[in-house]
């Protein structure tokens, strides 16, 4: 998957990309997958563990392809989040906006 | 009527110690601050918060909701436990996004996107409607453990509801979130327990995976084998577009914040977690056990159907998997299902009791009476408000009957006029807070009218929910569109500053562009593939 990018500036994680609406793709597909797939494997049909083993594939591969970016936005995230919250203390109160 | 052997009592007495006393464990924790009592300090691994999202969407009332359609619709009434699904989506959109507003609830993200009278006005509505529809849920979640302690031991409705609510109550009033997620976990493991023992137990009663298939063959009945046996494509009472617009709501509904009234519960579970990342796997792997669960139960109620198939009343037929674990069980673990019942239902009473009180808490008394209120005036009045809710529950508890049709009023109804605006104001930077509040004040109004009072009055025909989804959609918009553009867009120095701390998606053009103007974002060069 070298079309994926696999590393990522804290700027670059910020926007979103190809990565993020290939994920929203993936997501929902997998879990279709999964749930039909639970369900008829419990059936012991056979074409339930094929679209069960398909559910398992999709989640690996929606894995691989968001994980570096989750991980970039959230090591630049944690960094500032003392000072969103002294900021959002301050920017919530109803006194503020209307001074 | 069941019968309660020294095992049974064992079970039950180990459960309710480990229960209680994971608040009496957390006690110290829960009390430390406001952000301890309602976000257990922001700080909780992924696993944590997924377990509680699993754990707290098992609900008493769930395994009834899903036996009713089920038991209805065979395989494809899957599709109606679908809804979840917009955390398919919303695992990486607005999770991420909501996540780094750090706003601790719903209601207060609303006055970080939205400013002025607006949206304090908007942020009041959704916490006052909040505080009272936690009330709902802990009432109708509460009822039905009044129904299942009726059909097991024979005790008025009314003893299950209160009792068990109660002893909840006492580790959320003792540790708050942390003492609601801890339980959740250990609740968590316990009900996927009992509901695959319950499950595999009630399957193999009905003559095992093979047998099912082949005595709903003999039945005629083989098209519930199907999960896309629909009655047509707008004919019949279960339509491929109702399937159509179900997946419109709840995979698109992703994209938004409240587009589901599960948001809420998961709104508290993402700020709980110690970064972006553990909240968006939370959420996304919370769900998926919750549809797994769903498809284990599936096809537990297929069994059931083959073992009872002829039961008419929606009330009779919703207890179907309870009667399988009651019924079928082995003596001595009748009492380990009852205490798997009881993790299943602790475990929602607790967040929702917990989850109001942070409303009343954090976006009235807070915001409104008592800004300058110390960590210990906040967290007491969390406790407070805790109780309100739970004497709150008993009364609505009390007053409903049926589970099914109180669940999916709730859980597509209410929500249909508020689907689209929910999602707006996450991807469309004009839509403004006077838009939001016309699109939830309109369909408060519409949904009634058009679900009960004008077809109770022959002004309208009895339409199918999918039908009714898509009229209120449309007529909220008649409202709220017009509002949002003859009111004055958001000041664009707040646009910016949310911009800047939440990185949305959708069309912002207007404000990134504003912002790097200003120098606060560094401009990219477009990313190499």
């Amino acid at each position: 998957m070298a079309w994926i990018k696999r590393k990522w500036t804290t700027a670059e994680a910020d926007e979103w990309t190809k990565e993020d609406w290939l994920t929203i793709v993936i997501s929902p597909i997998a879990y279709t997958l999964i749930m039909l797939g639970i369900a008829l494997s419990f059936l012991l049909l056979p074409v339930g563990f094929v679209i069960l083993g398909l559910g398992i594939i999709a989640t690996i591969v929606m894995h691989k392809i968001i994980d570096p970016k989750l991980k970039a936005i959230s090591d630049e995230y944690e960094k500032k989040q003392k000072d969103y919250i002294l900021e959002l203390e301050r920017s919530v109160r109803w006194e503020d906006e209307n001074e | 009527m069941v019968t309660l052997t020294l095992l049974d009592w064992f079970w039950l007495i180990m459960f309710m110690i480990l229960m209680v006393g994971c608040g009496v464990l957390f006690y110290r924790l829960g009390k430390r601050s406001e952000s301890d009592f309602f976000l257990a300090g922001r700080g909780l691994p992924w696993w944590l918060p997924a377990s509680s999202v699993y754990a707290t969407h098992t609900a008493t009332d769930t395994p009834m909701w899903v036996t009713g359609v089920i038991y209805r619709y065979g395989l494809s009434g899957l599709w109606y436990t679908f809804f979840s699904a917009w955390c398919a989506i919303s695992a990486f959109v607005s999770t991420r996004i909501f996540r780094r507003s750090v706003a601790y609830t719903q209601a207060e993200w609303n006055t970080i996107r939205f400013g002025g009278l607006g949206a304090e006005m908007l942020r009041g509505w959704i916490a006052g409607w909040q505080v009272f529809m936690n009330m709902f849920i802990l009432g109708w979640v509460g009822i039905a453990m009044g129904k299942i302690c009726n059909l097991a031991f024979g005790w008025p409705t009314w003893i299950g509801l209160v009792l068990f609510s109660s002893i909840c109550a006492i580790y959320v009033l003792a540790a708050g979130y942390w003492g609601v997620v801890m339980a959740d976990f250990q609740q968590g493991v316990i009900a996927l327990a009992i509901i695959i023992i319950v499950s595999v137990w009630g399957v193999l009663a009905a003559g095992g995976p093979a047998g099912i298939i082949t005595k709903l063959g003999e039945m005629g009945q083989s098209w519930r084998l199907n999960p896309f046996a629909f009655t047509g494509w707008f004919q019949g009472d279960f339509p491929a577009a109702w399937f159509i617009t179900m997946l419109v709501i709840a995979v698109l509904g992703g994209f938004g914040m409240g587009t589901s009234i599960d948001w809420y519960a998961e709104a508290q579970r993402i700020q709980s977690n110690k970064t972006v990342r553990d909240a968006s796997y939370s959420i996304w792997w919370g769900t998926l056990f919750v549809l797994a669960r769903n498809a284990i139960w599936a096809i537990a109620i297929l069994g059931f159907f083959v073992l009872f198939p002829n039961i008419q009343e929606t009330a009779d037929y919703e207890l179907g998997w309870f009667r399988l674990g009651f019924e079928y069980l082995p003596v001595g673990m009748v009492g380990f299902f009852f205490a798997a019942i009881l993790a299943i239902h602790l475990s929602t009473i607790s967040t929702h009791l917990n989850l109001g009180a942070v409303y009343a808490t954090r976006d009235l008394y807070k915001h409104y009476f008592k800004p300058e209120a110390t960590e210990k005036q906040i967290v007491w009045f969390g406790r407070i408000a805790t109780f309100v809710l739970l004497i709150g529950s008993f009364f609505y508890g009390l007053t409903m009957e049926e589970i099914t049709s109180w669940l999916i009023f709730a859980l597509w109804l209410m929500a249909a006029g508020i689907w689209l605006p929910s999602i707006l104001q996450v991807v469309w930077w004009r839509f403004n807070a006077w838009g939001y509040l016309a699109s939830w004040i309109a369909n408060l109004g519409f949904s009634w009218l058009v679900v009960w009072i004008l077809p109770a009055f022959g002004l309208l025909p009895e339409l199918l929910d999918y039908q009714q989804f898509w009229i209120l959609m449309v007529l909220g918009a008649l409202i709220y569109l017009p509002v949002t553009f003859l009111t004055r867009p958001e000041n664009m120095d707040h646009l910016v500053k949310y911009y800047i701390m939440s990185r949305p998606i959708g069309w912002w053009g207007p404000v990134k562009k504003e912002a790097e103007q200003r120098g606060l974002l560094n401009k990219i060069e477009k990313i190499k593939s």
